[in-house]
């Protein structure tokens, strides 16, 4: 048992978590904060297309559909009164509701067509705002453009600590759903869907699961994003860059191991801030790493790092 | 040119992924013999073929054919070099026509040059496939389809060719007809390596043969020898009987 | 009634665009399994490659074609090479996350190159028309239809009667099988990837003379393509041909009744509601 919680990687992180999510109460410099929050961001969609694509074998090229949809339902219900909050539980709640419906139309798809079933909903998602304008007053750029209202009260601590809280519970989330019932499903899915089934699995039930947790995660953590943000506007959030980062943070640190998007994140926003400068180049940049790594080492820096370990103890 | 080692297998063990399907597997083929695998499903008959046709490849042992080293070769090469396999299931190609099949046998450079005569010796060997040549593959019968399937392995020009489950879903007049289409193969002096479920037939048939069980040759002989041995009788004639 | 004529027949001359964009899909599908993600962008390289070659060398992009196709078919070549044989070694979800960062890349690469504006193809005969009975057409989009069915046909006979073309169509039926039969498969699938991107360099460059394009366009002619080639039913080329002509028709429908903005909504609901129900495509078995 102790040996066992000795290996936990759970424990140095949070200790770093708790550092990270303490960072407004010493005093940290305010790009430190922004690199935080966007870290802890990130980390919640990292960790959700790792439930999907790492566990349970959906390339989900859609997750900017489930932010958006989320952003845009909490920024909507500020234009009509409804509180911050509420929205942006009920925008996660629509994102999953969304999910529910997608579910039925992609879920008899199987691999590459899922995939390219599922990379056609934030296009057209896109489209529709550009061409419907729930409520009036509309600005930045083309389309459905608007701003919070009212959120002047909401204090940046506030809004950091809610990134704090959706990306530490993440990875608590995802250690929870592997150790569940879910869980089990999901690793006899990975072996063999064929098999699964056939001693009792509802394959479609537990992709189901795992496609609601994953839409509604994601949505939590895009509203708490455009709370922070302050606006929101169709082209940059029906976007394929989110999918990019969610992805490339999974492969990086190591798909299918729990550690993996915690240090692909990490990575990620070290990138994105080394790489400001050459913003133009980014998804060049990135599109190569991603290459390079899936060539190189298809498991990610876990890969090397268990690699490593094995090699260590012999 | 009879009993010279056209093909020399040395200790050769193959896996699928990790699954060692294959156990020091030592076999010599001689020019212009009949030889037959038998066993029962997944004894690793077919696994061998598809390591001598380079489908798959030994981590351990040698294959010489000819006297060329062939352990490292891709299926292309091995082609060149004078082995067809005439796969189980037949695997013609189902959307094309039967002439098209034919023509993809003789892909290979080795066989460009004398496609016609080979496509005449086909022809002969088999009239049914002259009348079909311009049907589509998938709407030929099993027997037809399993005809086309040697035809194409014969396109090729080989020296040896490798037949894997020939009478596998036909009836009994095919079969016949069939294991007379190879002994005047065989006359053409071309060797002959098959694998069959049937093992009274396949001892009438073969001169030679080798016994699998679990990856591993387990007896082997003339079909003489064979036929007279008590583990052959209870392990297959047993239950051969009883089927019939 | 002579209204609602003109996006009809124009949608069937677009259907041959959409023929023409989605035959290297169909072809990589059919020899490889592997959609690839990436072959929108491929297509809109092929638009980029036409307006540089006609806005810096002053060649009409049909005669540019001489340049960008065997360009698009070697690079086509090393990419099967070097990234792709080596991904479908690793798991069958690798080609197609190294695909997504392909795309990324080549949009990436466009917008650099040429700017994040729209552009356009625009030669002499861009803004030409032609009459059938009272009704006006645009040239450029007869063009589509009959070099859609032109490449069409010549890729079949290509497929039929020579000897890299029967091996392709032998591996897309049975890759063991023609293996056995001596094929080169490695070769074959460089081959086919190269006559993919090819094939795409021709749609492109037809493409960018009959929409405008930028470097993101790149998703939509994915989902167009991908989307002709669900509907026809994979492996038959006269069922993409129709696949293409029942896209085009539904877009310049969509943009007649609900306005040109959301043409490209109705054709992606289209996709999804084809996936969906029939994901095996209307004339697939």
């Amino acid at each position: 048992m102790i040996s066992r919680l000795k290996n936990d990687f759970l424990i140095p992180t949070t200790f770093i978590f708790i550092i990270l999510a303490l960072f407004p109460l010493i005093g940290a410099p305010r790009n430190w904060i922004l690199y935080a929050f966007l870290f802890f961001i990130y980390l919640a969609m990292a960790n959700m297309w790792n439930l999907l694509a790492g566990y349970s074998g959906l390339i989900s090229l859609c997750q900017p559909a489930f932010l958006g949809l989320a952003g845009y339902a909490m920024t909507i219900g500020t234009w009509i009164g409804i509180p911050w909050w509420i929205g942006m539980t009920g925008g996660a709640i629509i994102a999953a509701f969304f999910a529910f419906l997608l579910s039925r139309a992609v879920f008899r798809l199987s691999g590459i067509y899922f995939a390219i079933g599922t990379l056609v909903v934030p296009e057209a998602l896109r489209m529709i705002f550009y061409l419907w304008k729930p409520v009036g007053g509309a600005m930045h750029g083309a389309g459905a453009g608007y701003m919070l209202k009212g959120i002047e009260g909401v204090s940046q601590n506030t809004i950091f600590w809610l990134a704090a809280i959706v990306g530490i519970g993440s990875v608590y989330l995802i250690r929870i759903i592997i150790r569940s019932k879910l869980g089990l499903g999901l690793s006899s899915i990975r072996d063999n869907q064929r098999t699964a089934a056939s001693i009792g699995i509802n394959v479609f039930r537990v992709k189901l699961y795992t496609f609601l947790i994953s839409a509604f995660v994601t949505g939590l953590a895009g509203a708490i994003y455009y709370l922070n943000q302050g606006y929101i506007e169709p082209s940059a959030t029906f976007n394929v860059r989110w999918t990019m980062i969610m992805l490339l943070a999974t492969v990086i640190g190591g798909i299918r191991t729990e550690e993996g998007p915690i240090i692909g994140t990490i990575i990620i926003v070290i990138l994105y801030f080394a790489l400001a400068r050459y913003a133009g180049y980014s998804f060049l940049i990135q599109g190569i790493i991603l290459i390079l790594i899936m060539l190189i080492s298809p498991e990610g820096i876990m890969g090397i790092i268990k690699k490593f370990l094995l090699f260590a103890k012999r | 040119m009879v009993n010279q080692v056209l093909l020399k297998i040395s200790n050769i063990d193959v896996f699928h992924g990790t699954f060692q399907a294959l156990w020091d597997i030592s076999i010599e083929v001689r020019t212009g013999e009949m030889l037959a695998l038998i066993g029962s499903n997944t004894s690793g008959k077919t696994t061998l073929m598809d390591t001598i046709s380079g489908l798959l490849h030994p981590v351990k042992g040698m294959m010489e054919f000819n006297g060329v080293d062939i352990t490292c070769l891709d299926p292309y090469q091995i082609v060149e070099l004078g082995i067809t396999q005439v796969p189980e299931g037949r695997r013609i190609f189902p959307d094309m026509t039967v002439l098209d099949n034919l023509m993809i046998g003789s892909y290979c450079s080795c066989a460009r040059s004398t496609r016609k005569q080979n496509l005449i010796r086909v022809y002969e060997l088999f009239p049914k496939l002259e009348e079909r040549r311009k049907q589509i593959a998938k709407t030929l019968s099993g027997g037809e389809q399993q005809m086309l399937a040697i035809g194409r392995g014969l396109m090729a020009d080989p020296k040896l060719m490798l037949i894997d489950e020939m009478s596998l879903g036909l009836a009994p007049i095919i079969i016949d007809e069939l294991f007379k289409a190879l002994k005047k193969i065989r006359e053409r002096g071309i060797t002959i390596l098959f694998v069959e479920q049937n093992v009274k037939r396949t001892l009438e048939e073969a001169d030679k043969a080798y016994i699998f069980e679990n990856g591993r040759v387990t007896l082997s002989g003339s079909s003489a020898e064979l036929y007279e041995k008590k583990q052959v009788k209870k392990a297959y004639f047993g239950i051969d009987e009883c089927e019939i | 009634m002579n209204d609602i004529l003109t996006p009809i027949l124009m949608g069937i001359m677009l259907g041959g665009l959409y023929a023409l964009i989605s035959l290297g899909l169909s072809l990589l599908f059919g020899v490889m399994r592997f959609i690839n993600l990436a072959h929108g962008d491929f297509v809109i390289l092929g638009s980029y490659l036409g307006y540089g070659i006609l806005t810096y060398f002053g060649f009409d992009p049909v005669i540019g074609l001489v340049i960008s196709v065997p360009l698009m078919f070697g690079l086509g070549f090393l990419i099967q090479k070097y990234l792709m044989s080596r991904a479908f070694e690793v798991s069958s979800d690798t080609p197609l996350i190294i695909a997504f960062g392909l795309s990324l890349i080549i949009q990436n690469a466009n917008q650099i190159a040429w700017t994040p504006l729209s552009r356009g193809i625009n030669t002499g005969y861009s803004n030409a028309s032609f009459f059938i009975g009272s009704l006006q057409f645009p040239v450029v989009y007869l063009l589509d239809l009959l070099v859609g069915i032109l490449v069409m046909l010549l890729l079949r006979e290509f497929l039929t009667r020579t000897y890299l073309g029967r091996a392709i169509t032998a591996a897309s039926q049975d890759k063991k099988a023609a293996e056995l039969m001596g094929i080169n498969s490695k070769r074959v699938y460089g081959y086919a990837f190269a006559i993919a991107m090819a094939l795409t360099a021709i749609g492109g460059v037809f493409l960018g003379m009959t929409f405008p394009f930028t470097p993101t366009s790149g998703i939509s002619f994915l989902t167009i393509a991908f989307g002709t080639v669900i509907i026809g039913g994979l492996g038959s080329m006269w069922g993409t041909f129709i696949g293409g002509i029942i896209l085009g028709v539904m877009q310049t429908l969509g943009g007649y009744f609900f306005g040109p903005a959301s043409q490209m909504l109705v054709v992606y609901l289209i996709v999804l509601i084809i996936l969906a129900v029939r994901p095996q495509g209307l004339f697939g078995r």
